[in-house]
């Protein structure tokens, strides 16, 4: 069974204009998006900037109270829990942030930091505390004087680190990892992706593991979810991602990605055009604007999502009809 | 506070050369006014007189006509109490002492050495001054009045040691209207002014800061009535208001000049419900933004209740606005309290700049600059020295200035 079953979820956040401040319409920052997380699994999201994966990321933690849909946490849901009844998911469920600057409180040391969620959760014994934050510290890759420092005495890669150990000083089973490193340095970015991989089998920990960047949700995930304009448009699993990818946003995304080997080269697709905006969104599929094999149908009708086997889910109509004439050549790319 | 002079914000302030003179400066002031706070002048200090007058004070060398009427003021005071004497058949002493003027205190002579003292003086008041109409065009007549200081002196000898220290220190700006000792005032107002000024800027630092940054974060409802609130009081031009409000107590127990300390509080009403609208204004500012940063989303994602969220991790992130906005209003009270004693709202049974601005406003138009001189360099002096301090505060601890 899965660890987190997400049905539906929607998220609009009005817009307010005019001289009476009526809401006059609403950003459309996710827009039905289902979906599973088995334990143990690490699932990625990707998607380009504004596209609603952070907001969705927030709101399976209900940091963002959604719209309307259903996130169940072990069977459980919680989607409306009340602050008091929310408090033992809030121990299991944490969340590293993108800006390892912003999400440290620069008054507080990380002994203090770490701290007051050891005393709310009861995590530890008193007496037992200071040795708990200082394993902790190790684990994650720090010294152990650091743990009496400001956080404005690290660097970036160090303070992501600390925010890491936040997230785990309540010993939770579910992070939502909302880029952690895409602020970092590329050397960095591997060291901390190391260390969250090494955190994940240590921990058991399940992962919801946003980026922009797919090469990291390949190195690092088990399944990989593609947004755009607040739609999920395709989910499979990362393994061979190259060759399965069906849905044309999803191959300008790889095509974006350099191959480490200078003799093969992608069929680079570079996109036309804009992203639409979410605050008026079209009526058939939200790619349209852009797809290079776009269909009448498309600006029509939205596509539903198809299951395909092996956990391969697409929204698109040319990849379902040509799925649907088992004759034609499975296409492929790379 | 160790943790506080390491930051970034307090070595950069360090730095700043000027900063640190104003510190010190602003420093000297507060010394001063603990000095007065604690009973170092007392109030009856600054409503003794200590000369005739409208004595100009040590840069300027009196006319002869000042100086005529400065010795006269002596020599009639030991003439009322001779003939007060002579009618209670006592010694005139024991009525001179009581007319001391602070540590000058009269010579002990006989009744004949006074009354020997007195003609002669008289003599050459009466013969040769009287009904010379031009006195300060005759030079030729000065060892007269020299001889008329002398007696002055021999009746009223000023004193030696220490007691002429402090004589020297209460006369050296002159005397106002009332023969009161100007510096003596001038430095009493610094305790009135340091005093209206932390109470109120305290006062309503911590009241804007709390309902600015509960405005900002709770939003909906107890945002809209603050809002109001404070937009309703910024409409009402400042002055009208600060009166309005102080009117409101006439007639109360706060409206007596025998209990300074009691009729300050209208004024400390007054400022603390108006002062509070700008740190109010400028912290829900800074809270809206706090409140969105990760740091407070990663606290809520641990399940931190709304108050602990706002005061552990919102609040003391808008220290340095506090700070700042306590200077600022600090020096806004010490004028505000100027303004409003000179229109005579504001303090009452004590001296402070603003009634020593009022009392001078006579003064003034026949060229007598001391009681106003004095007022007004003590409180530019300090009004500067805050600005500046400010300035550097602002300058050190905002981290978007470069350098």
């Amino acid at each position: 069974m899965s660890l987190l079953q997400v049905r539906n979820l929607v998220k609009h956040f009005p817009v307010r204009g005019g001289v009476l401040n009526r809401i006059v319409g609403h950003v459309h920052a996710v827009n039905d998006v289902s979906f599973d997380v088995s334990k143990g699994e690490t699932l990625g999201i990707v998607g380009e900037s504004g596209c609603g994966k952070s907001t969705l990321g927030k709101m399976l933690i209900r940091l963002i109270e959604p719209t309307s849909g259903s996130i169940h946490y072990e069977g459980k849901d919680i989607t409306s829990l009340s602050h008091s009844d929310l408090m033992p998911f809030r121990r299991t469920m944490q969340i590293i942030f993108q800006d390892p600057y912003s999400s440290l409180n620069p008054r507080l040391t990380v002994r203090s930091l770490l701290k007051e969620a050891i005393a709310f959760h009861g995590i530890v014994p008193r007496a037992e505390m200071d040795d708990y934050i200082t394993e902790l510290i190790r684990r994650v890759g720090l010294r152990r004087d650091a743990a009496d420092k400001f956080p404005h005495e690290f660097s970036g890669g160090q303070r992501q680190r600390i925010g890491i150990a936040r997230a785990l000083v309540t010993k939770p089973e579910f992070i939502v990892a909302d880029e952690p490193v895409s602020a970092l340095d590329v050397s960095i970015q591997a060291q901390v992706l190391n260390l969250l991989m090494d955190l994940k089998d240590e921990f058991g920990l399940t992962l919801v593991f946003i980026s922009h960047d797919l090469k990291v949700i390949q190195h690092f995930c088990d399944r990989v979810m593609v947004m755009y304009l607040g739609h999920a448009v395709e989910t499979l699993p990362c393994l061979d991602l190259d060759e399965q990818v069906q849905h044309a946003y999803s191959k300008a995304l790889l095509g974006a990605n350099p191959i480490d080997d200078p003799d093969q080269r992608r069929p680079l697709t570079i996109l036309q055009g804009d992203v639409p905006s979410p605050f008026h969104m079209p009526a058939g599929c939200p790619f349209t604007g852009r797809c290079p094999d776009v269909v009448d149908r498309c600006r029509a009708e939205m596509p539903p999502i198809i299951e395909r086997g092996d956990g391969h889910r697409i929204a698109c109509w040319v990849a379902n009809e040509e799925a649907a004439q088992p004759a034609a050549p499975a296409k492929s790319i790379g | 506070m160790g943790r506080f002079l390491g930051s970034r914000g307090a070595r950069k302030f360090m730095r700043n050369r000027l900063a640190m003179a104003s510190l010190g400066v602003i420093g000297v002031y507060f010394l001063t006014a603990i000095f007065v706070f604690v009973g170092g002048i007392s109030m009856d200090a600054t409503k003794q007189r200590v000369l005739p007058k409208h004595v100009p004070g040590f840069l300027e060398s009196s006319s002869l006509d000042q100086r005529v009427e400065a010795a006269s003021h002596y020599l009639n005071e030991v003439d009322l109490a001779c003939r007060l004497a002579e009618r209670r058949d006592e010694d005139p002493y024991g009525i001179l002492v009581e007319k001391h003027l602070a540590e000058r205190i009269p010579a002990r002579l006989t009744p004949d050495e006074y009354n020997d003292l007195l003609d002669e003086a008289f003599g050459i008041l009466e013969e040769e001054l009287d009904g010379v109409d031009d006195l300060n065009h005759r030079p030729e007549l000065e060892p007269r009045v020299q001889r008329l200081e002398q007696i002055a002196e021999t009746l009223y000898p000023v004193p030696a040691g220490w007691d002429g220290f402090k004589y020297k220190l209460r006369t050296f700006l002159g005397s106002d209207a009332a023969g009161q000792s100007i510096s003596v005032r001038a430095v009493y107002s610094i305790k009135v002014a340091f005093q209206i000024g932390l109470v109120t800027s305290i006062i309503s630092v911590l009241i804007g800061s709390l309902l600015g940054a509960a405005a900002a974060f709770f939003g909906g409802w107890v945002d809209h009535v603050i809002t109001w609130i404070f937009s309703t009081l910024s409409s009402i031009p400042y002055l009208v208001l600060l009166s309005v409000l102080i009117v409101v107590f006439f007639g109360t127990i706060f409206d007596n000049p025998d209990r300074p300390f009691l009729s300050l509080v209208p004024v400390y009403v007054a400022f603390c419900s108006t002062f509070w609208i700008g740190p109010c204004r400028v912290i829900r500012g800074e809270t809206m933004k706090i409140k969105e940063l990760e740091y407070v989303q990663a606290a809520t994602a641990i399940g931190f209740g709304r108050m602990y969220l706002l005061i552990r991790h919102i609040i003391p992130n808008t220290a340095h606005l506090m700070f700042i906005n306590f200077s600022l209003l600090f020096i806004g009270a010490i004028k505000s309290e100027v303004i409003l004693s000179f229109l005579g709202l504001g303090v009452k049974g004590q001296p402070s700049w603003g009634i020593m601005i009022r009392d001078a406003k006579d003064e003034v138009a026949s060229y007598f600059f001391w009681q106003i001189g004095a007022a007004t360099f003590l409180m530019f002096v300090l009004v500067l020295a805050f600005n500046i301090f400010t300035d550097a505060l602002q300058d050190a601890f905002d981290p978007k200035h470069v350098d």
